[in-house]
């Protein structure tokens, strides 16, 4: 995997841009996959949201199974000189595929919203999910939205619970990021207010 | 000699630090979300927040349009302009429609921007709260507790005084019915473009150390009361004298001589256009 840091990483982040002021809109990522990102412990699209965002400046916390996550962790400390945290320090949560759902609302409960004076200092989360679309799944309105957008991300409705909890008193809040196998992403900002309109 | 810099000036870490301050005030739509402004070869105070957003928003394949209070061809624009080319390579447009990005002073261009377009303002008093206190702490703290009686009260003065909200620019505006911001020194006329706008609209403080931003579909109301209510500013019965357009923001000219008032379109790039497009239309009548 050939990465560009100076100008593929700027596509990305116009990506992420784009997507985080229209939520639920799912924008795409240029396949860079060979060898090396197969071995990847996540998905390119979270890996490369990792690349684009994190540096030493930032902490980032690893929820997943503990072999991959040792990994990634590694992984991103050398390519980003970013530190890990606890995950109620963490400024980045990424959220791998696997058997979490207790684990990510545990971190959830207790990860940073930010304070009333400095709302910014928040949890960022990346969440590594299958695949995403606008098909079906929850309805989002807010900021950014028009009038509603439909966006599902294969997580469920304790996930969506313990999500909306945490962003209740706006501005505090958490912001996701969704990025699937695809290399898509779709983000969803804590200004957003969603409701299950199905059997997620 | 001429050195050879970083595509975009700006070293990795720096674009990093931006892009981050960048997403979050785009989830708090309307908060000043503070950044570590960087030295850059323009004076503070002269749209290096702007540049800041644009250096670390601009790619390969963007066009660039920047304006100077309407203009096109004005020093800052121009020096901006030749600024990031020099660092990028991207090409530069005076027409909004083929722009991405668009680093505006004191104006939004009078055609309605799309949704792939990024309106970057450069601010230079994001604090809406300053005139009332002068402490920083005290300003973030009332943004903290929505207590916005002194942005009110600035406003209930003026009408005191002047019997109407004498806002020349900047005018007060509650973003998504929760932050009160200074939409940069844009005209009131300019207001009513910022809500529910179809392109993302990013301000950049740089001397203020401060980034803020309105994202698409987003409410944006200026301040007012029921009594007196918001007004933009009326150019009723004028005109460009130039291309005869009525609905956009006019610039009053004064003949020093003769004392005699003219008024022109304030957004010059619109302005040409329309002179083209009435010369193609007439060349195509003559012809036939």
């Amino acid at each position: 995997m050939v990465i560009d840091q100076v100008h593929d990483l700027q596509k990305v982040y116009r990506k992420i841009l784009h997507s985080m002021s229209r939520p639920g809109t799912i924008t795409s990522f240029e396949q860079k996959a060979d060898s090396i990102s197969k071995s990847l412990p996540c998905n390119e699209a979270v890996f490369l949201c990792a690349l684009t965002l994190f540096d030493a400046e930032v902490t980032f916390h690893i929820i997943g199974e503990q072999e991959k996550s040792e990994r990634l962790a590694e992984l991103i400390s050398s390519y980003t000189m970013s530190n890990k945290a606890p995950h109620d320090q963490a400024d980045f949560i990424i959220a791998l595929q696997g058997n979490l759902t207790k684990e990510i609302e545990k971190a959830m409960n207790v990860c940073k919203s930010g304070d009333l004076i400095n709302p910014q200092n928040s949890a960022t989360w990346i969440l590594e999910s299958v695949l995403i679309s606008n098909q079906s799944g929850v309805t989002l309105t807010g900021p950014g939205i028009e009038r509603e957008a439909l966006l599902q991300t294969g997580y469920d409705e304790h996930f969506w619970m313990a999500r909306n909890l945490r962003t209740k008193e706006y501005p505090l809040g958490i912001d996701c990021i969704f990025a699937d196998f695809s290399n898509q992403i779709a983000c969803v900002p804590r200004t957003t207010k969603m409701v299950a309109t199905e059997v997620i | 000699m001429k050195t050879k810099t970083h595509f975009a000036f700006f070293d990795e870490g720096s674009k990093k630090e931006i892009r981050r301050a960048t997403l979050k005030a785009v989830a708090i739509p309307g908060y000043q979300v503070p950044f570590a402004s960087r030295e850059m070869p323009i004076a503070r105070g002269w749209g290096t927040g702007g540049l800041q957003l644009t250096l670390s928003l601009i790619g390969k394949n963007d066009v660039l349009k920047v304006i100077d209070q309407g203009a096109d061809e004005s020093v800052n624009a121009v020096s901006i302009k030749k600024l990031v080319q020099h660092t990028t390579g991207v090409p530069l447009t005076e027409s909004t429609t083929d722009a991405t990005i668009i680093q505006s002073r004191h104006r939004i261009p009078e055609l309605p921007l799309k949704s792939d377009q990024i309106l970057v303002l450069q601010v230079p008093n994001p604090e809406p709260l300053r005139k009332v206190d002068a402490r920083e702490y005290m300003t973030k703290r009332m943004h903290a507790e929505d207590d916005y009686s002194g942005a009110w009260l600035i406003l209930f003065e003026q009408i005191m005084r002047y019997g109407k909200m004498t806002t020349g620019a900047a005018h007060p505006v509650y973003v998504n019915g929760r932050y009160v911001m200074a939409p940069s020194p844009i005209p009131r006329f300019d207001n009513p473009k910022m809500h529910q706008s179809e392109a993302l609209i990013l301000l950049g403080a740089g001397r203020e150390k401060k980034i803020y931003a309105v994202p698409p579909y987003t409410n944006v109301e200026s301040l007012g009361f029921e009594d007196y209510p918001f007004t933009v500013e009326s150019f009723e019965g004028e005109q460009c004298h130039l291309c005869g357009a009525t609905e956009v923001f006019l610039d009053e000219l004064i003949d020093p001589d003769s004392c005699e008032r003219t008024y022109q379109c304030n957004d010059t790039s619109h302005c040409i256009e329309r002179l083209n497009s009435k010369e193609a239309e007439e060349v195509e009548k003559s012809y036939a």
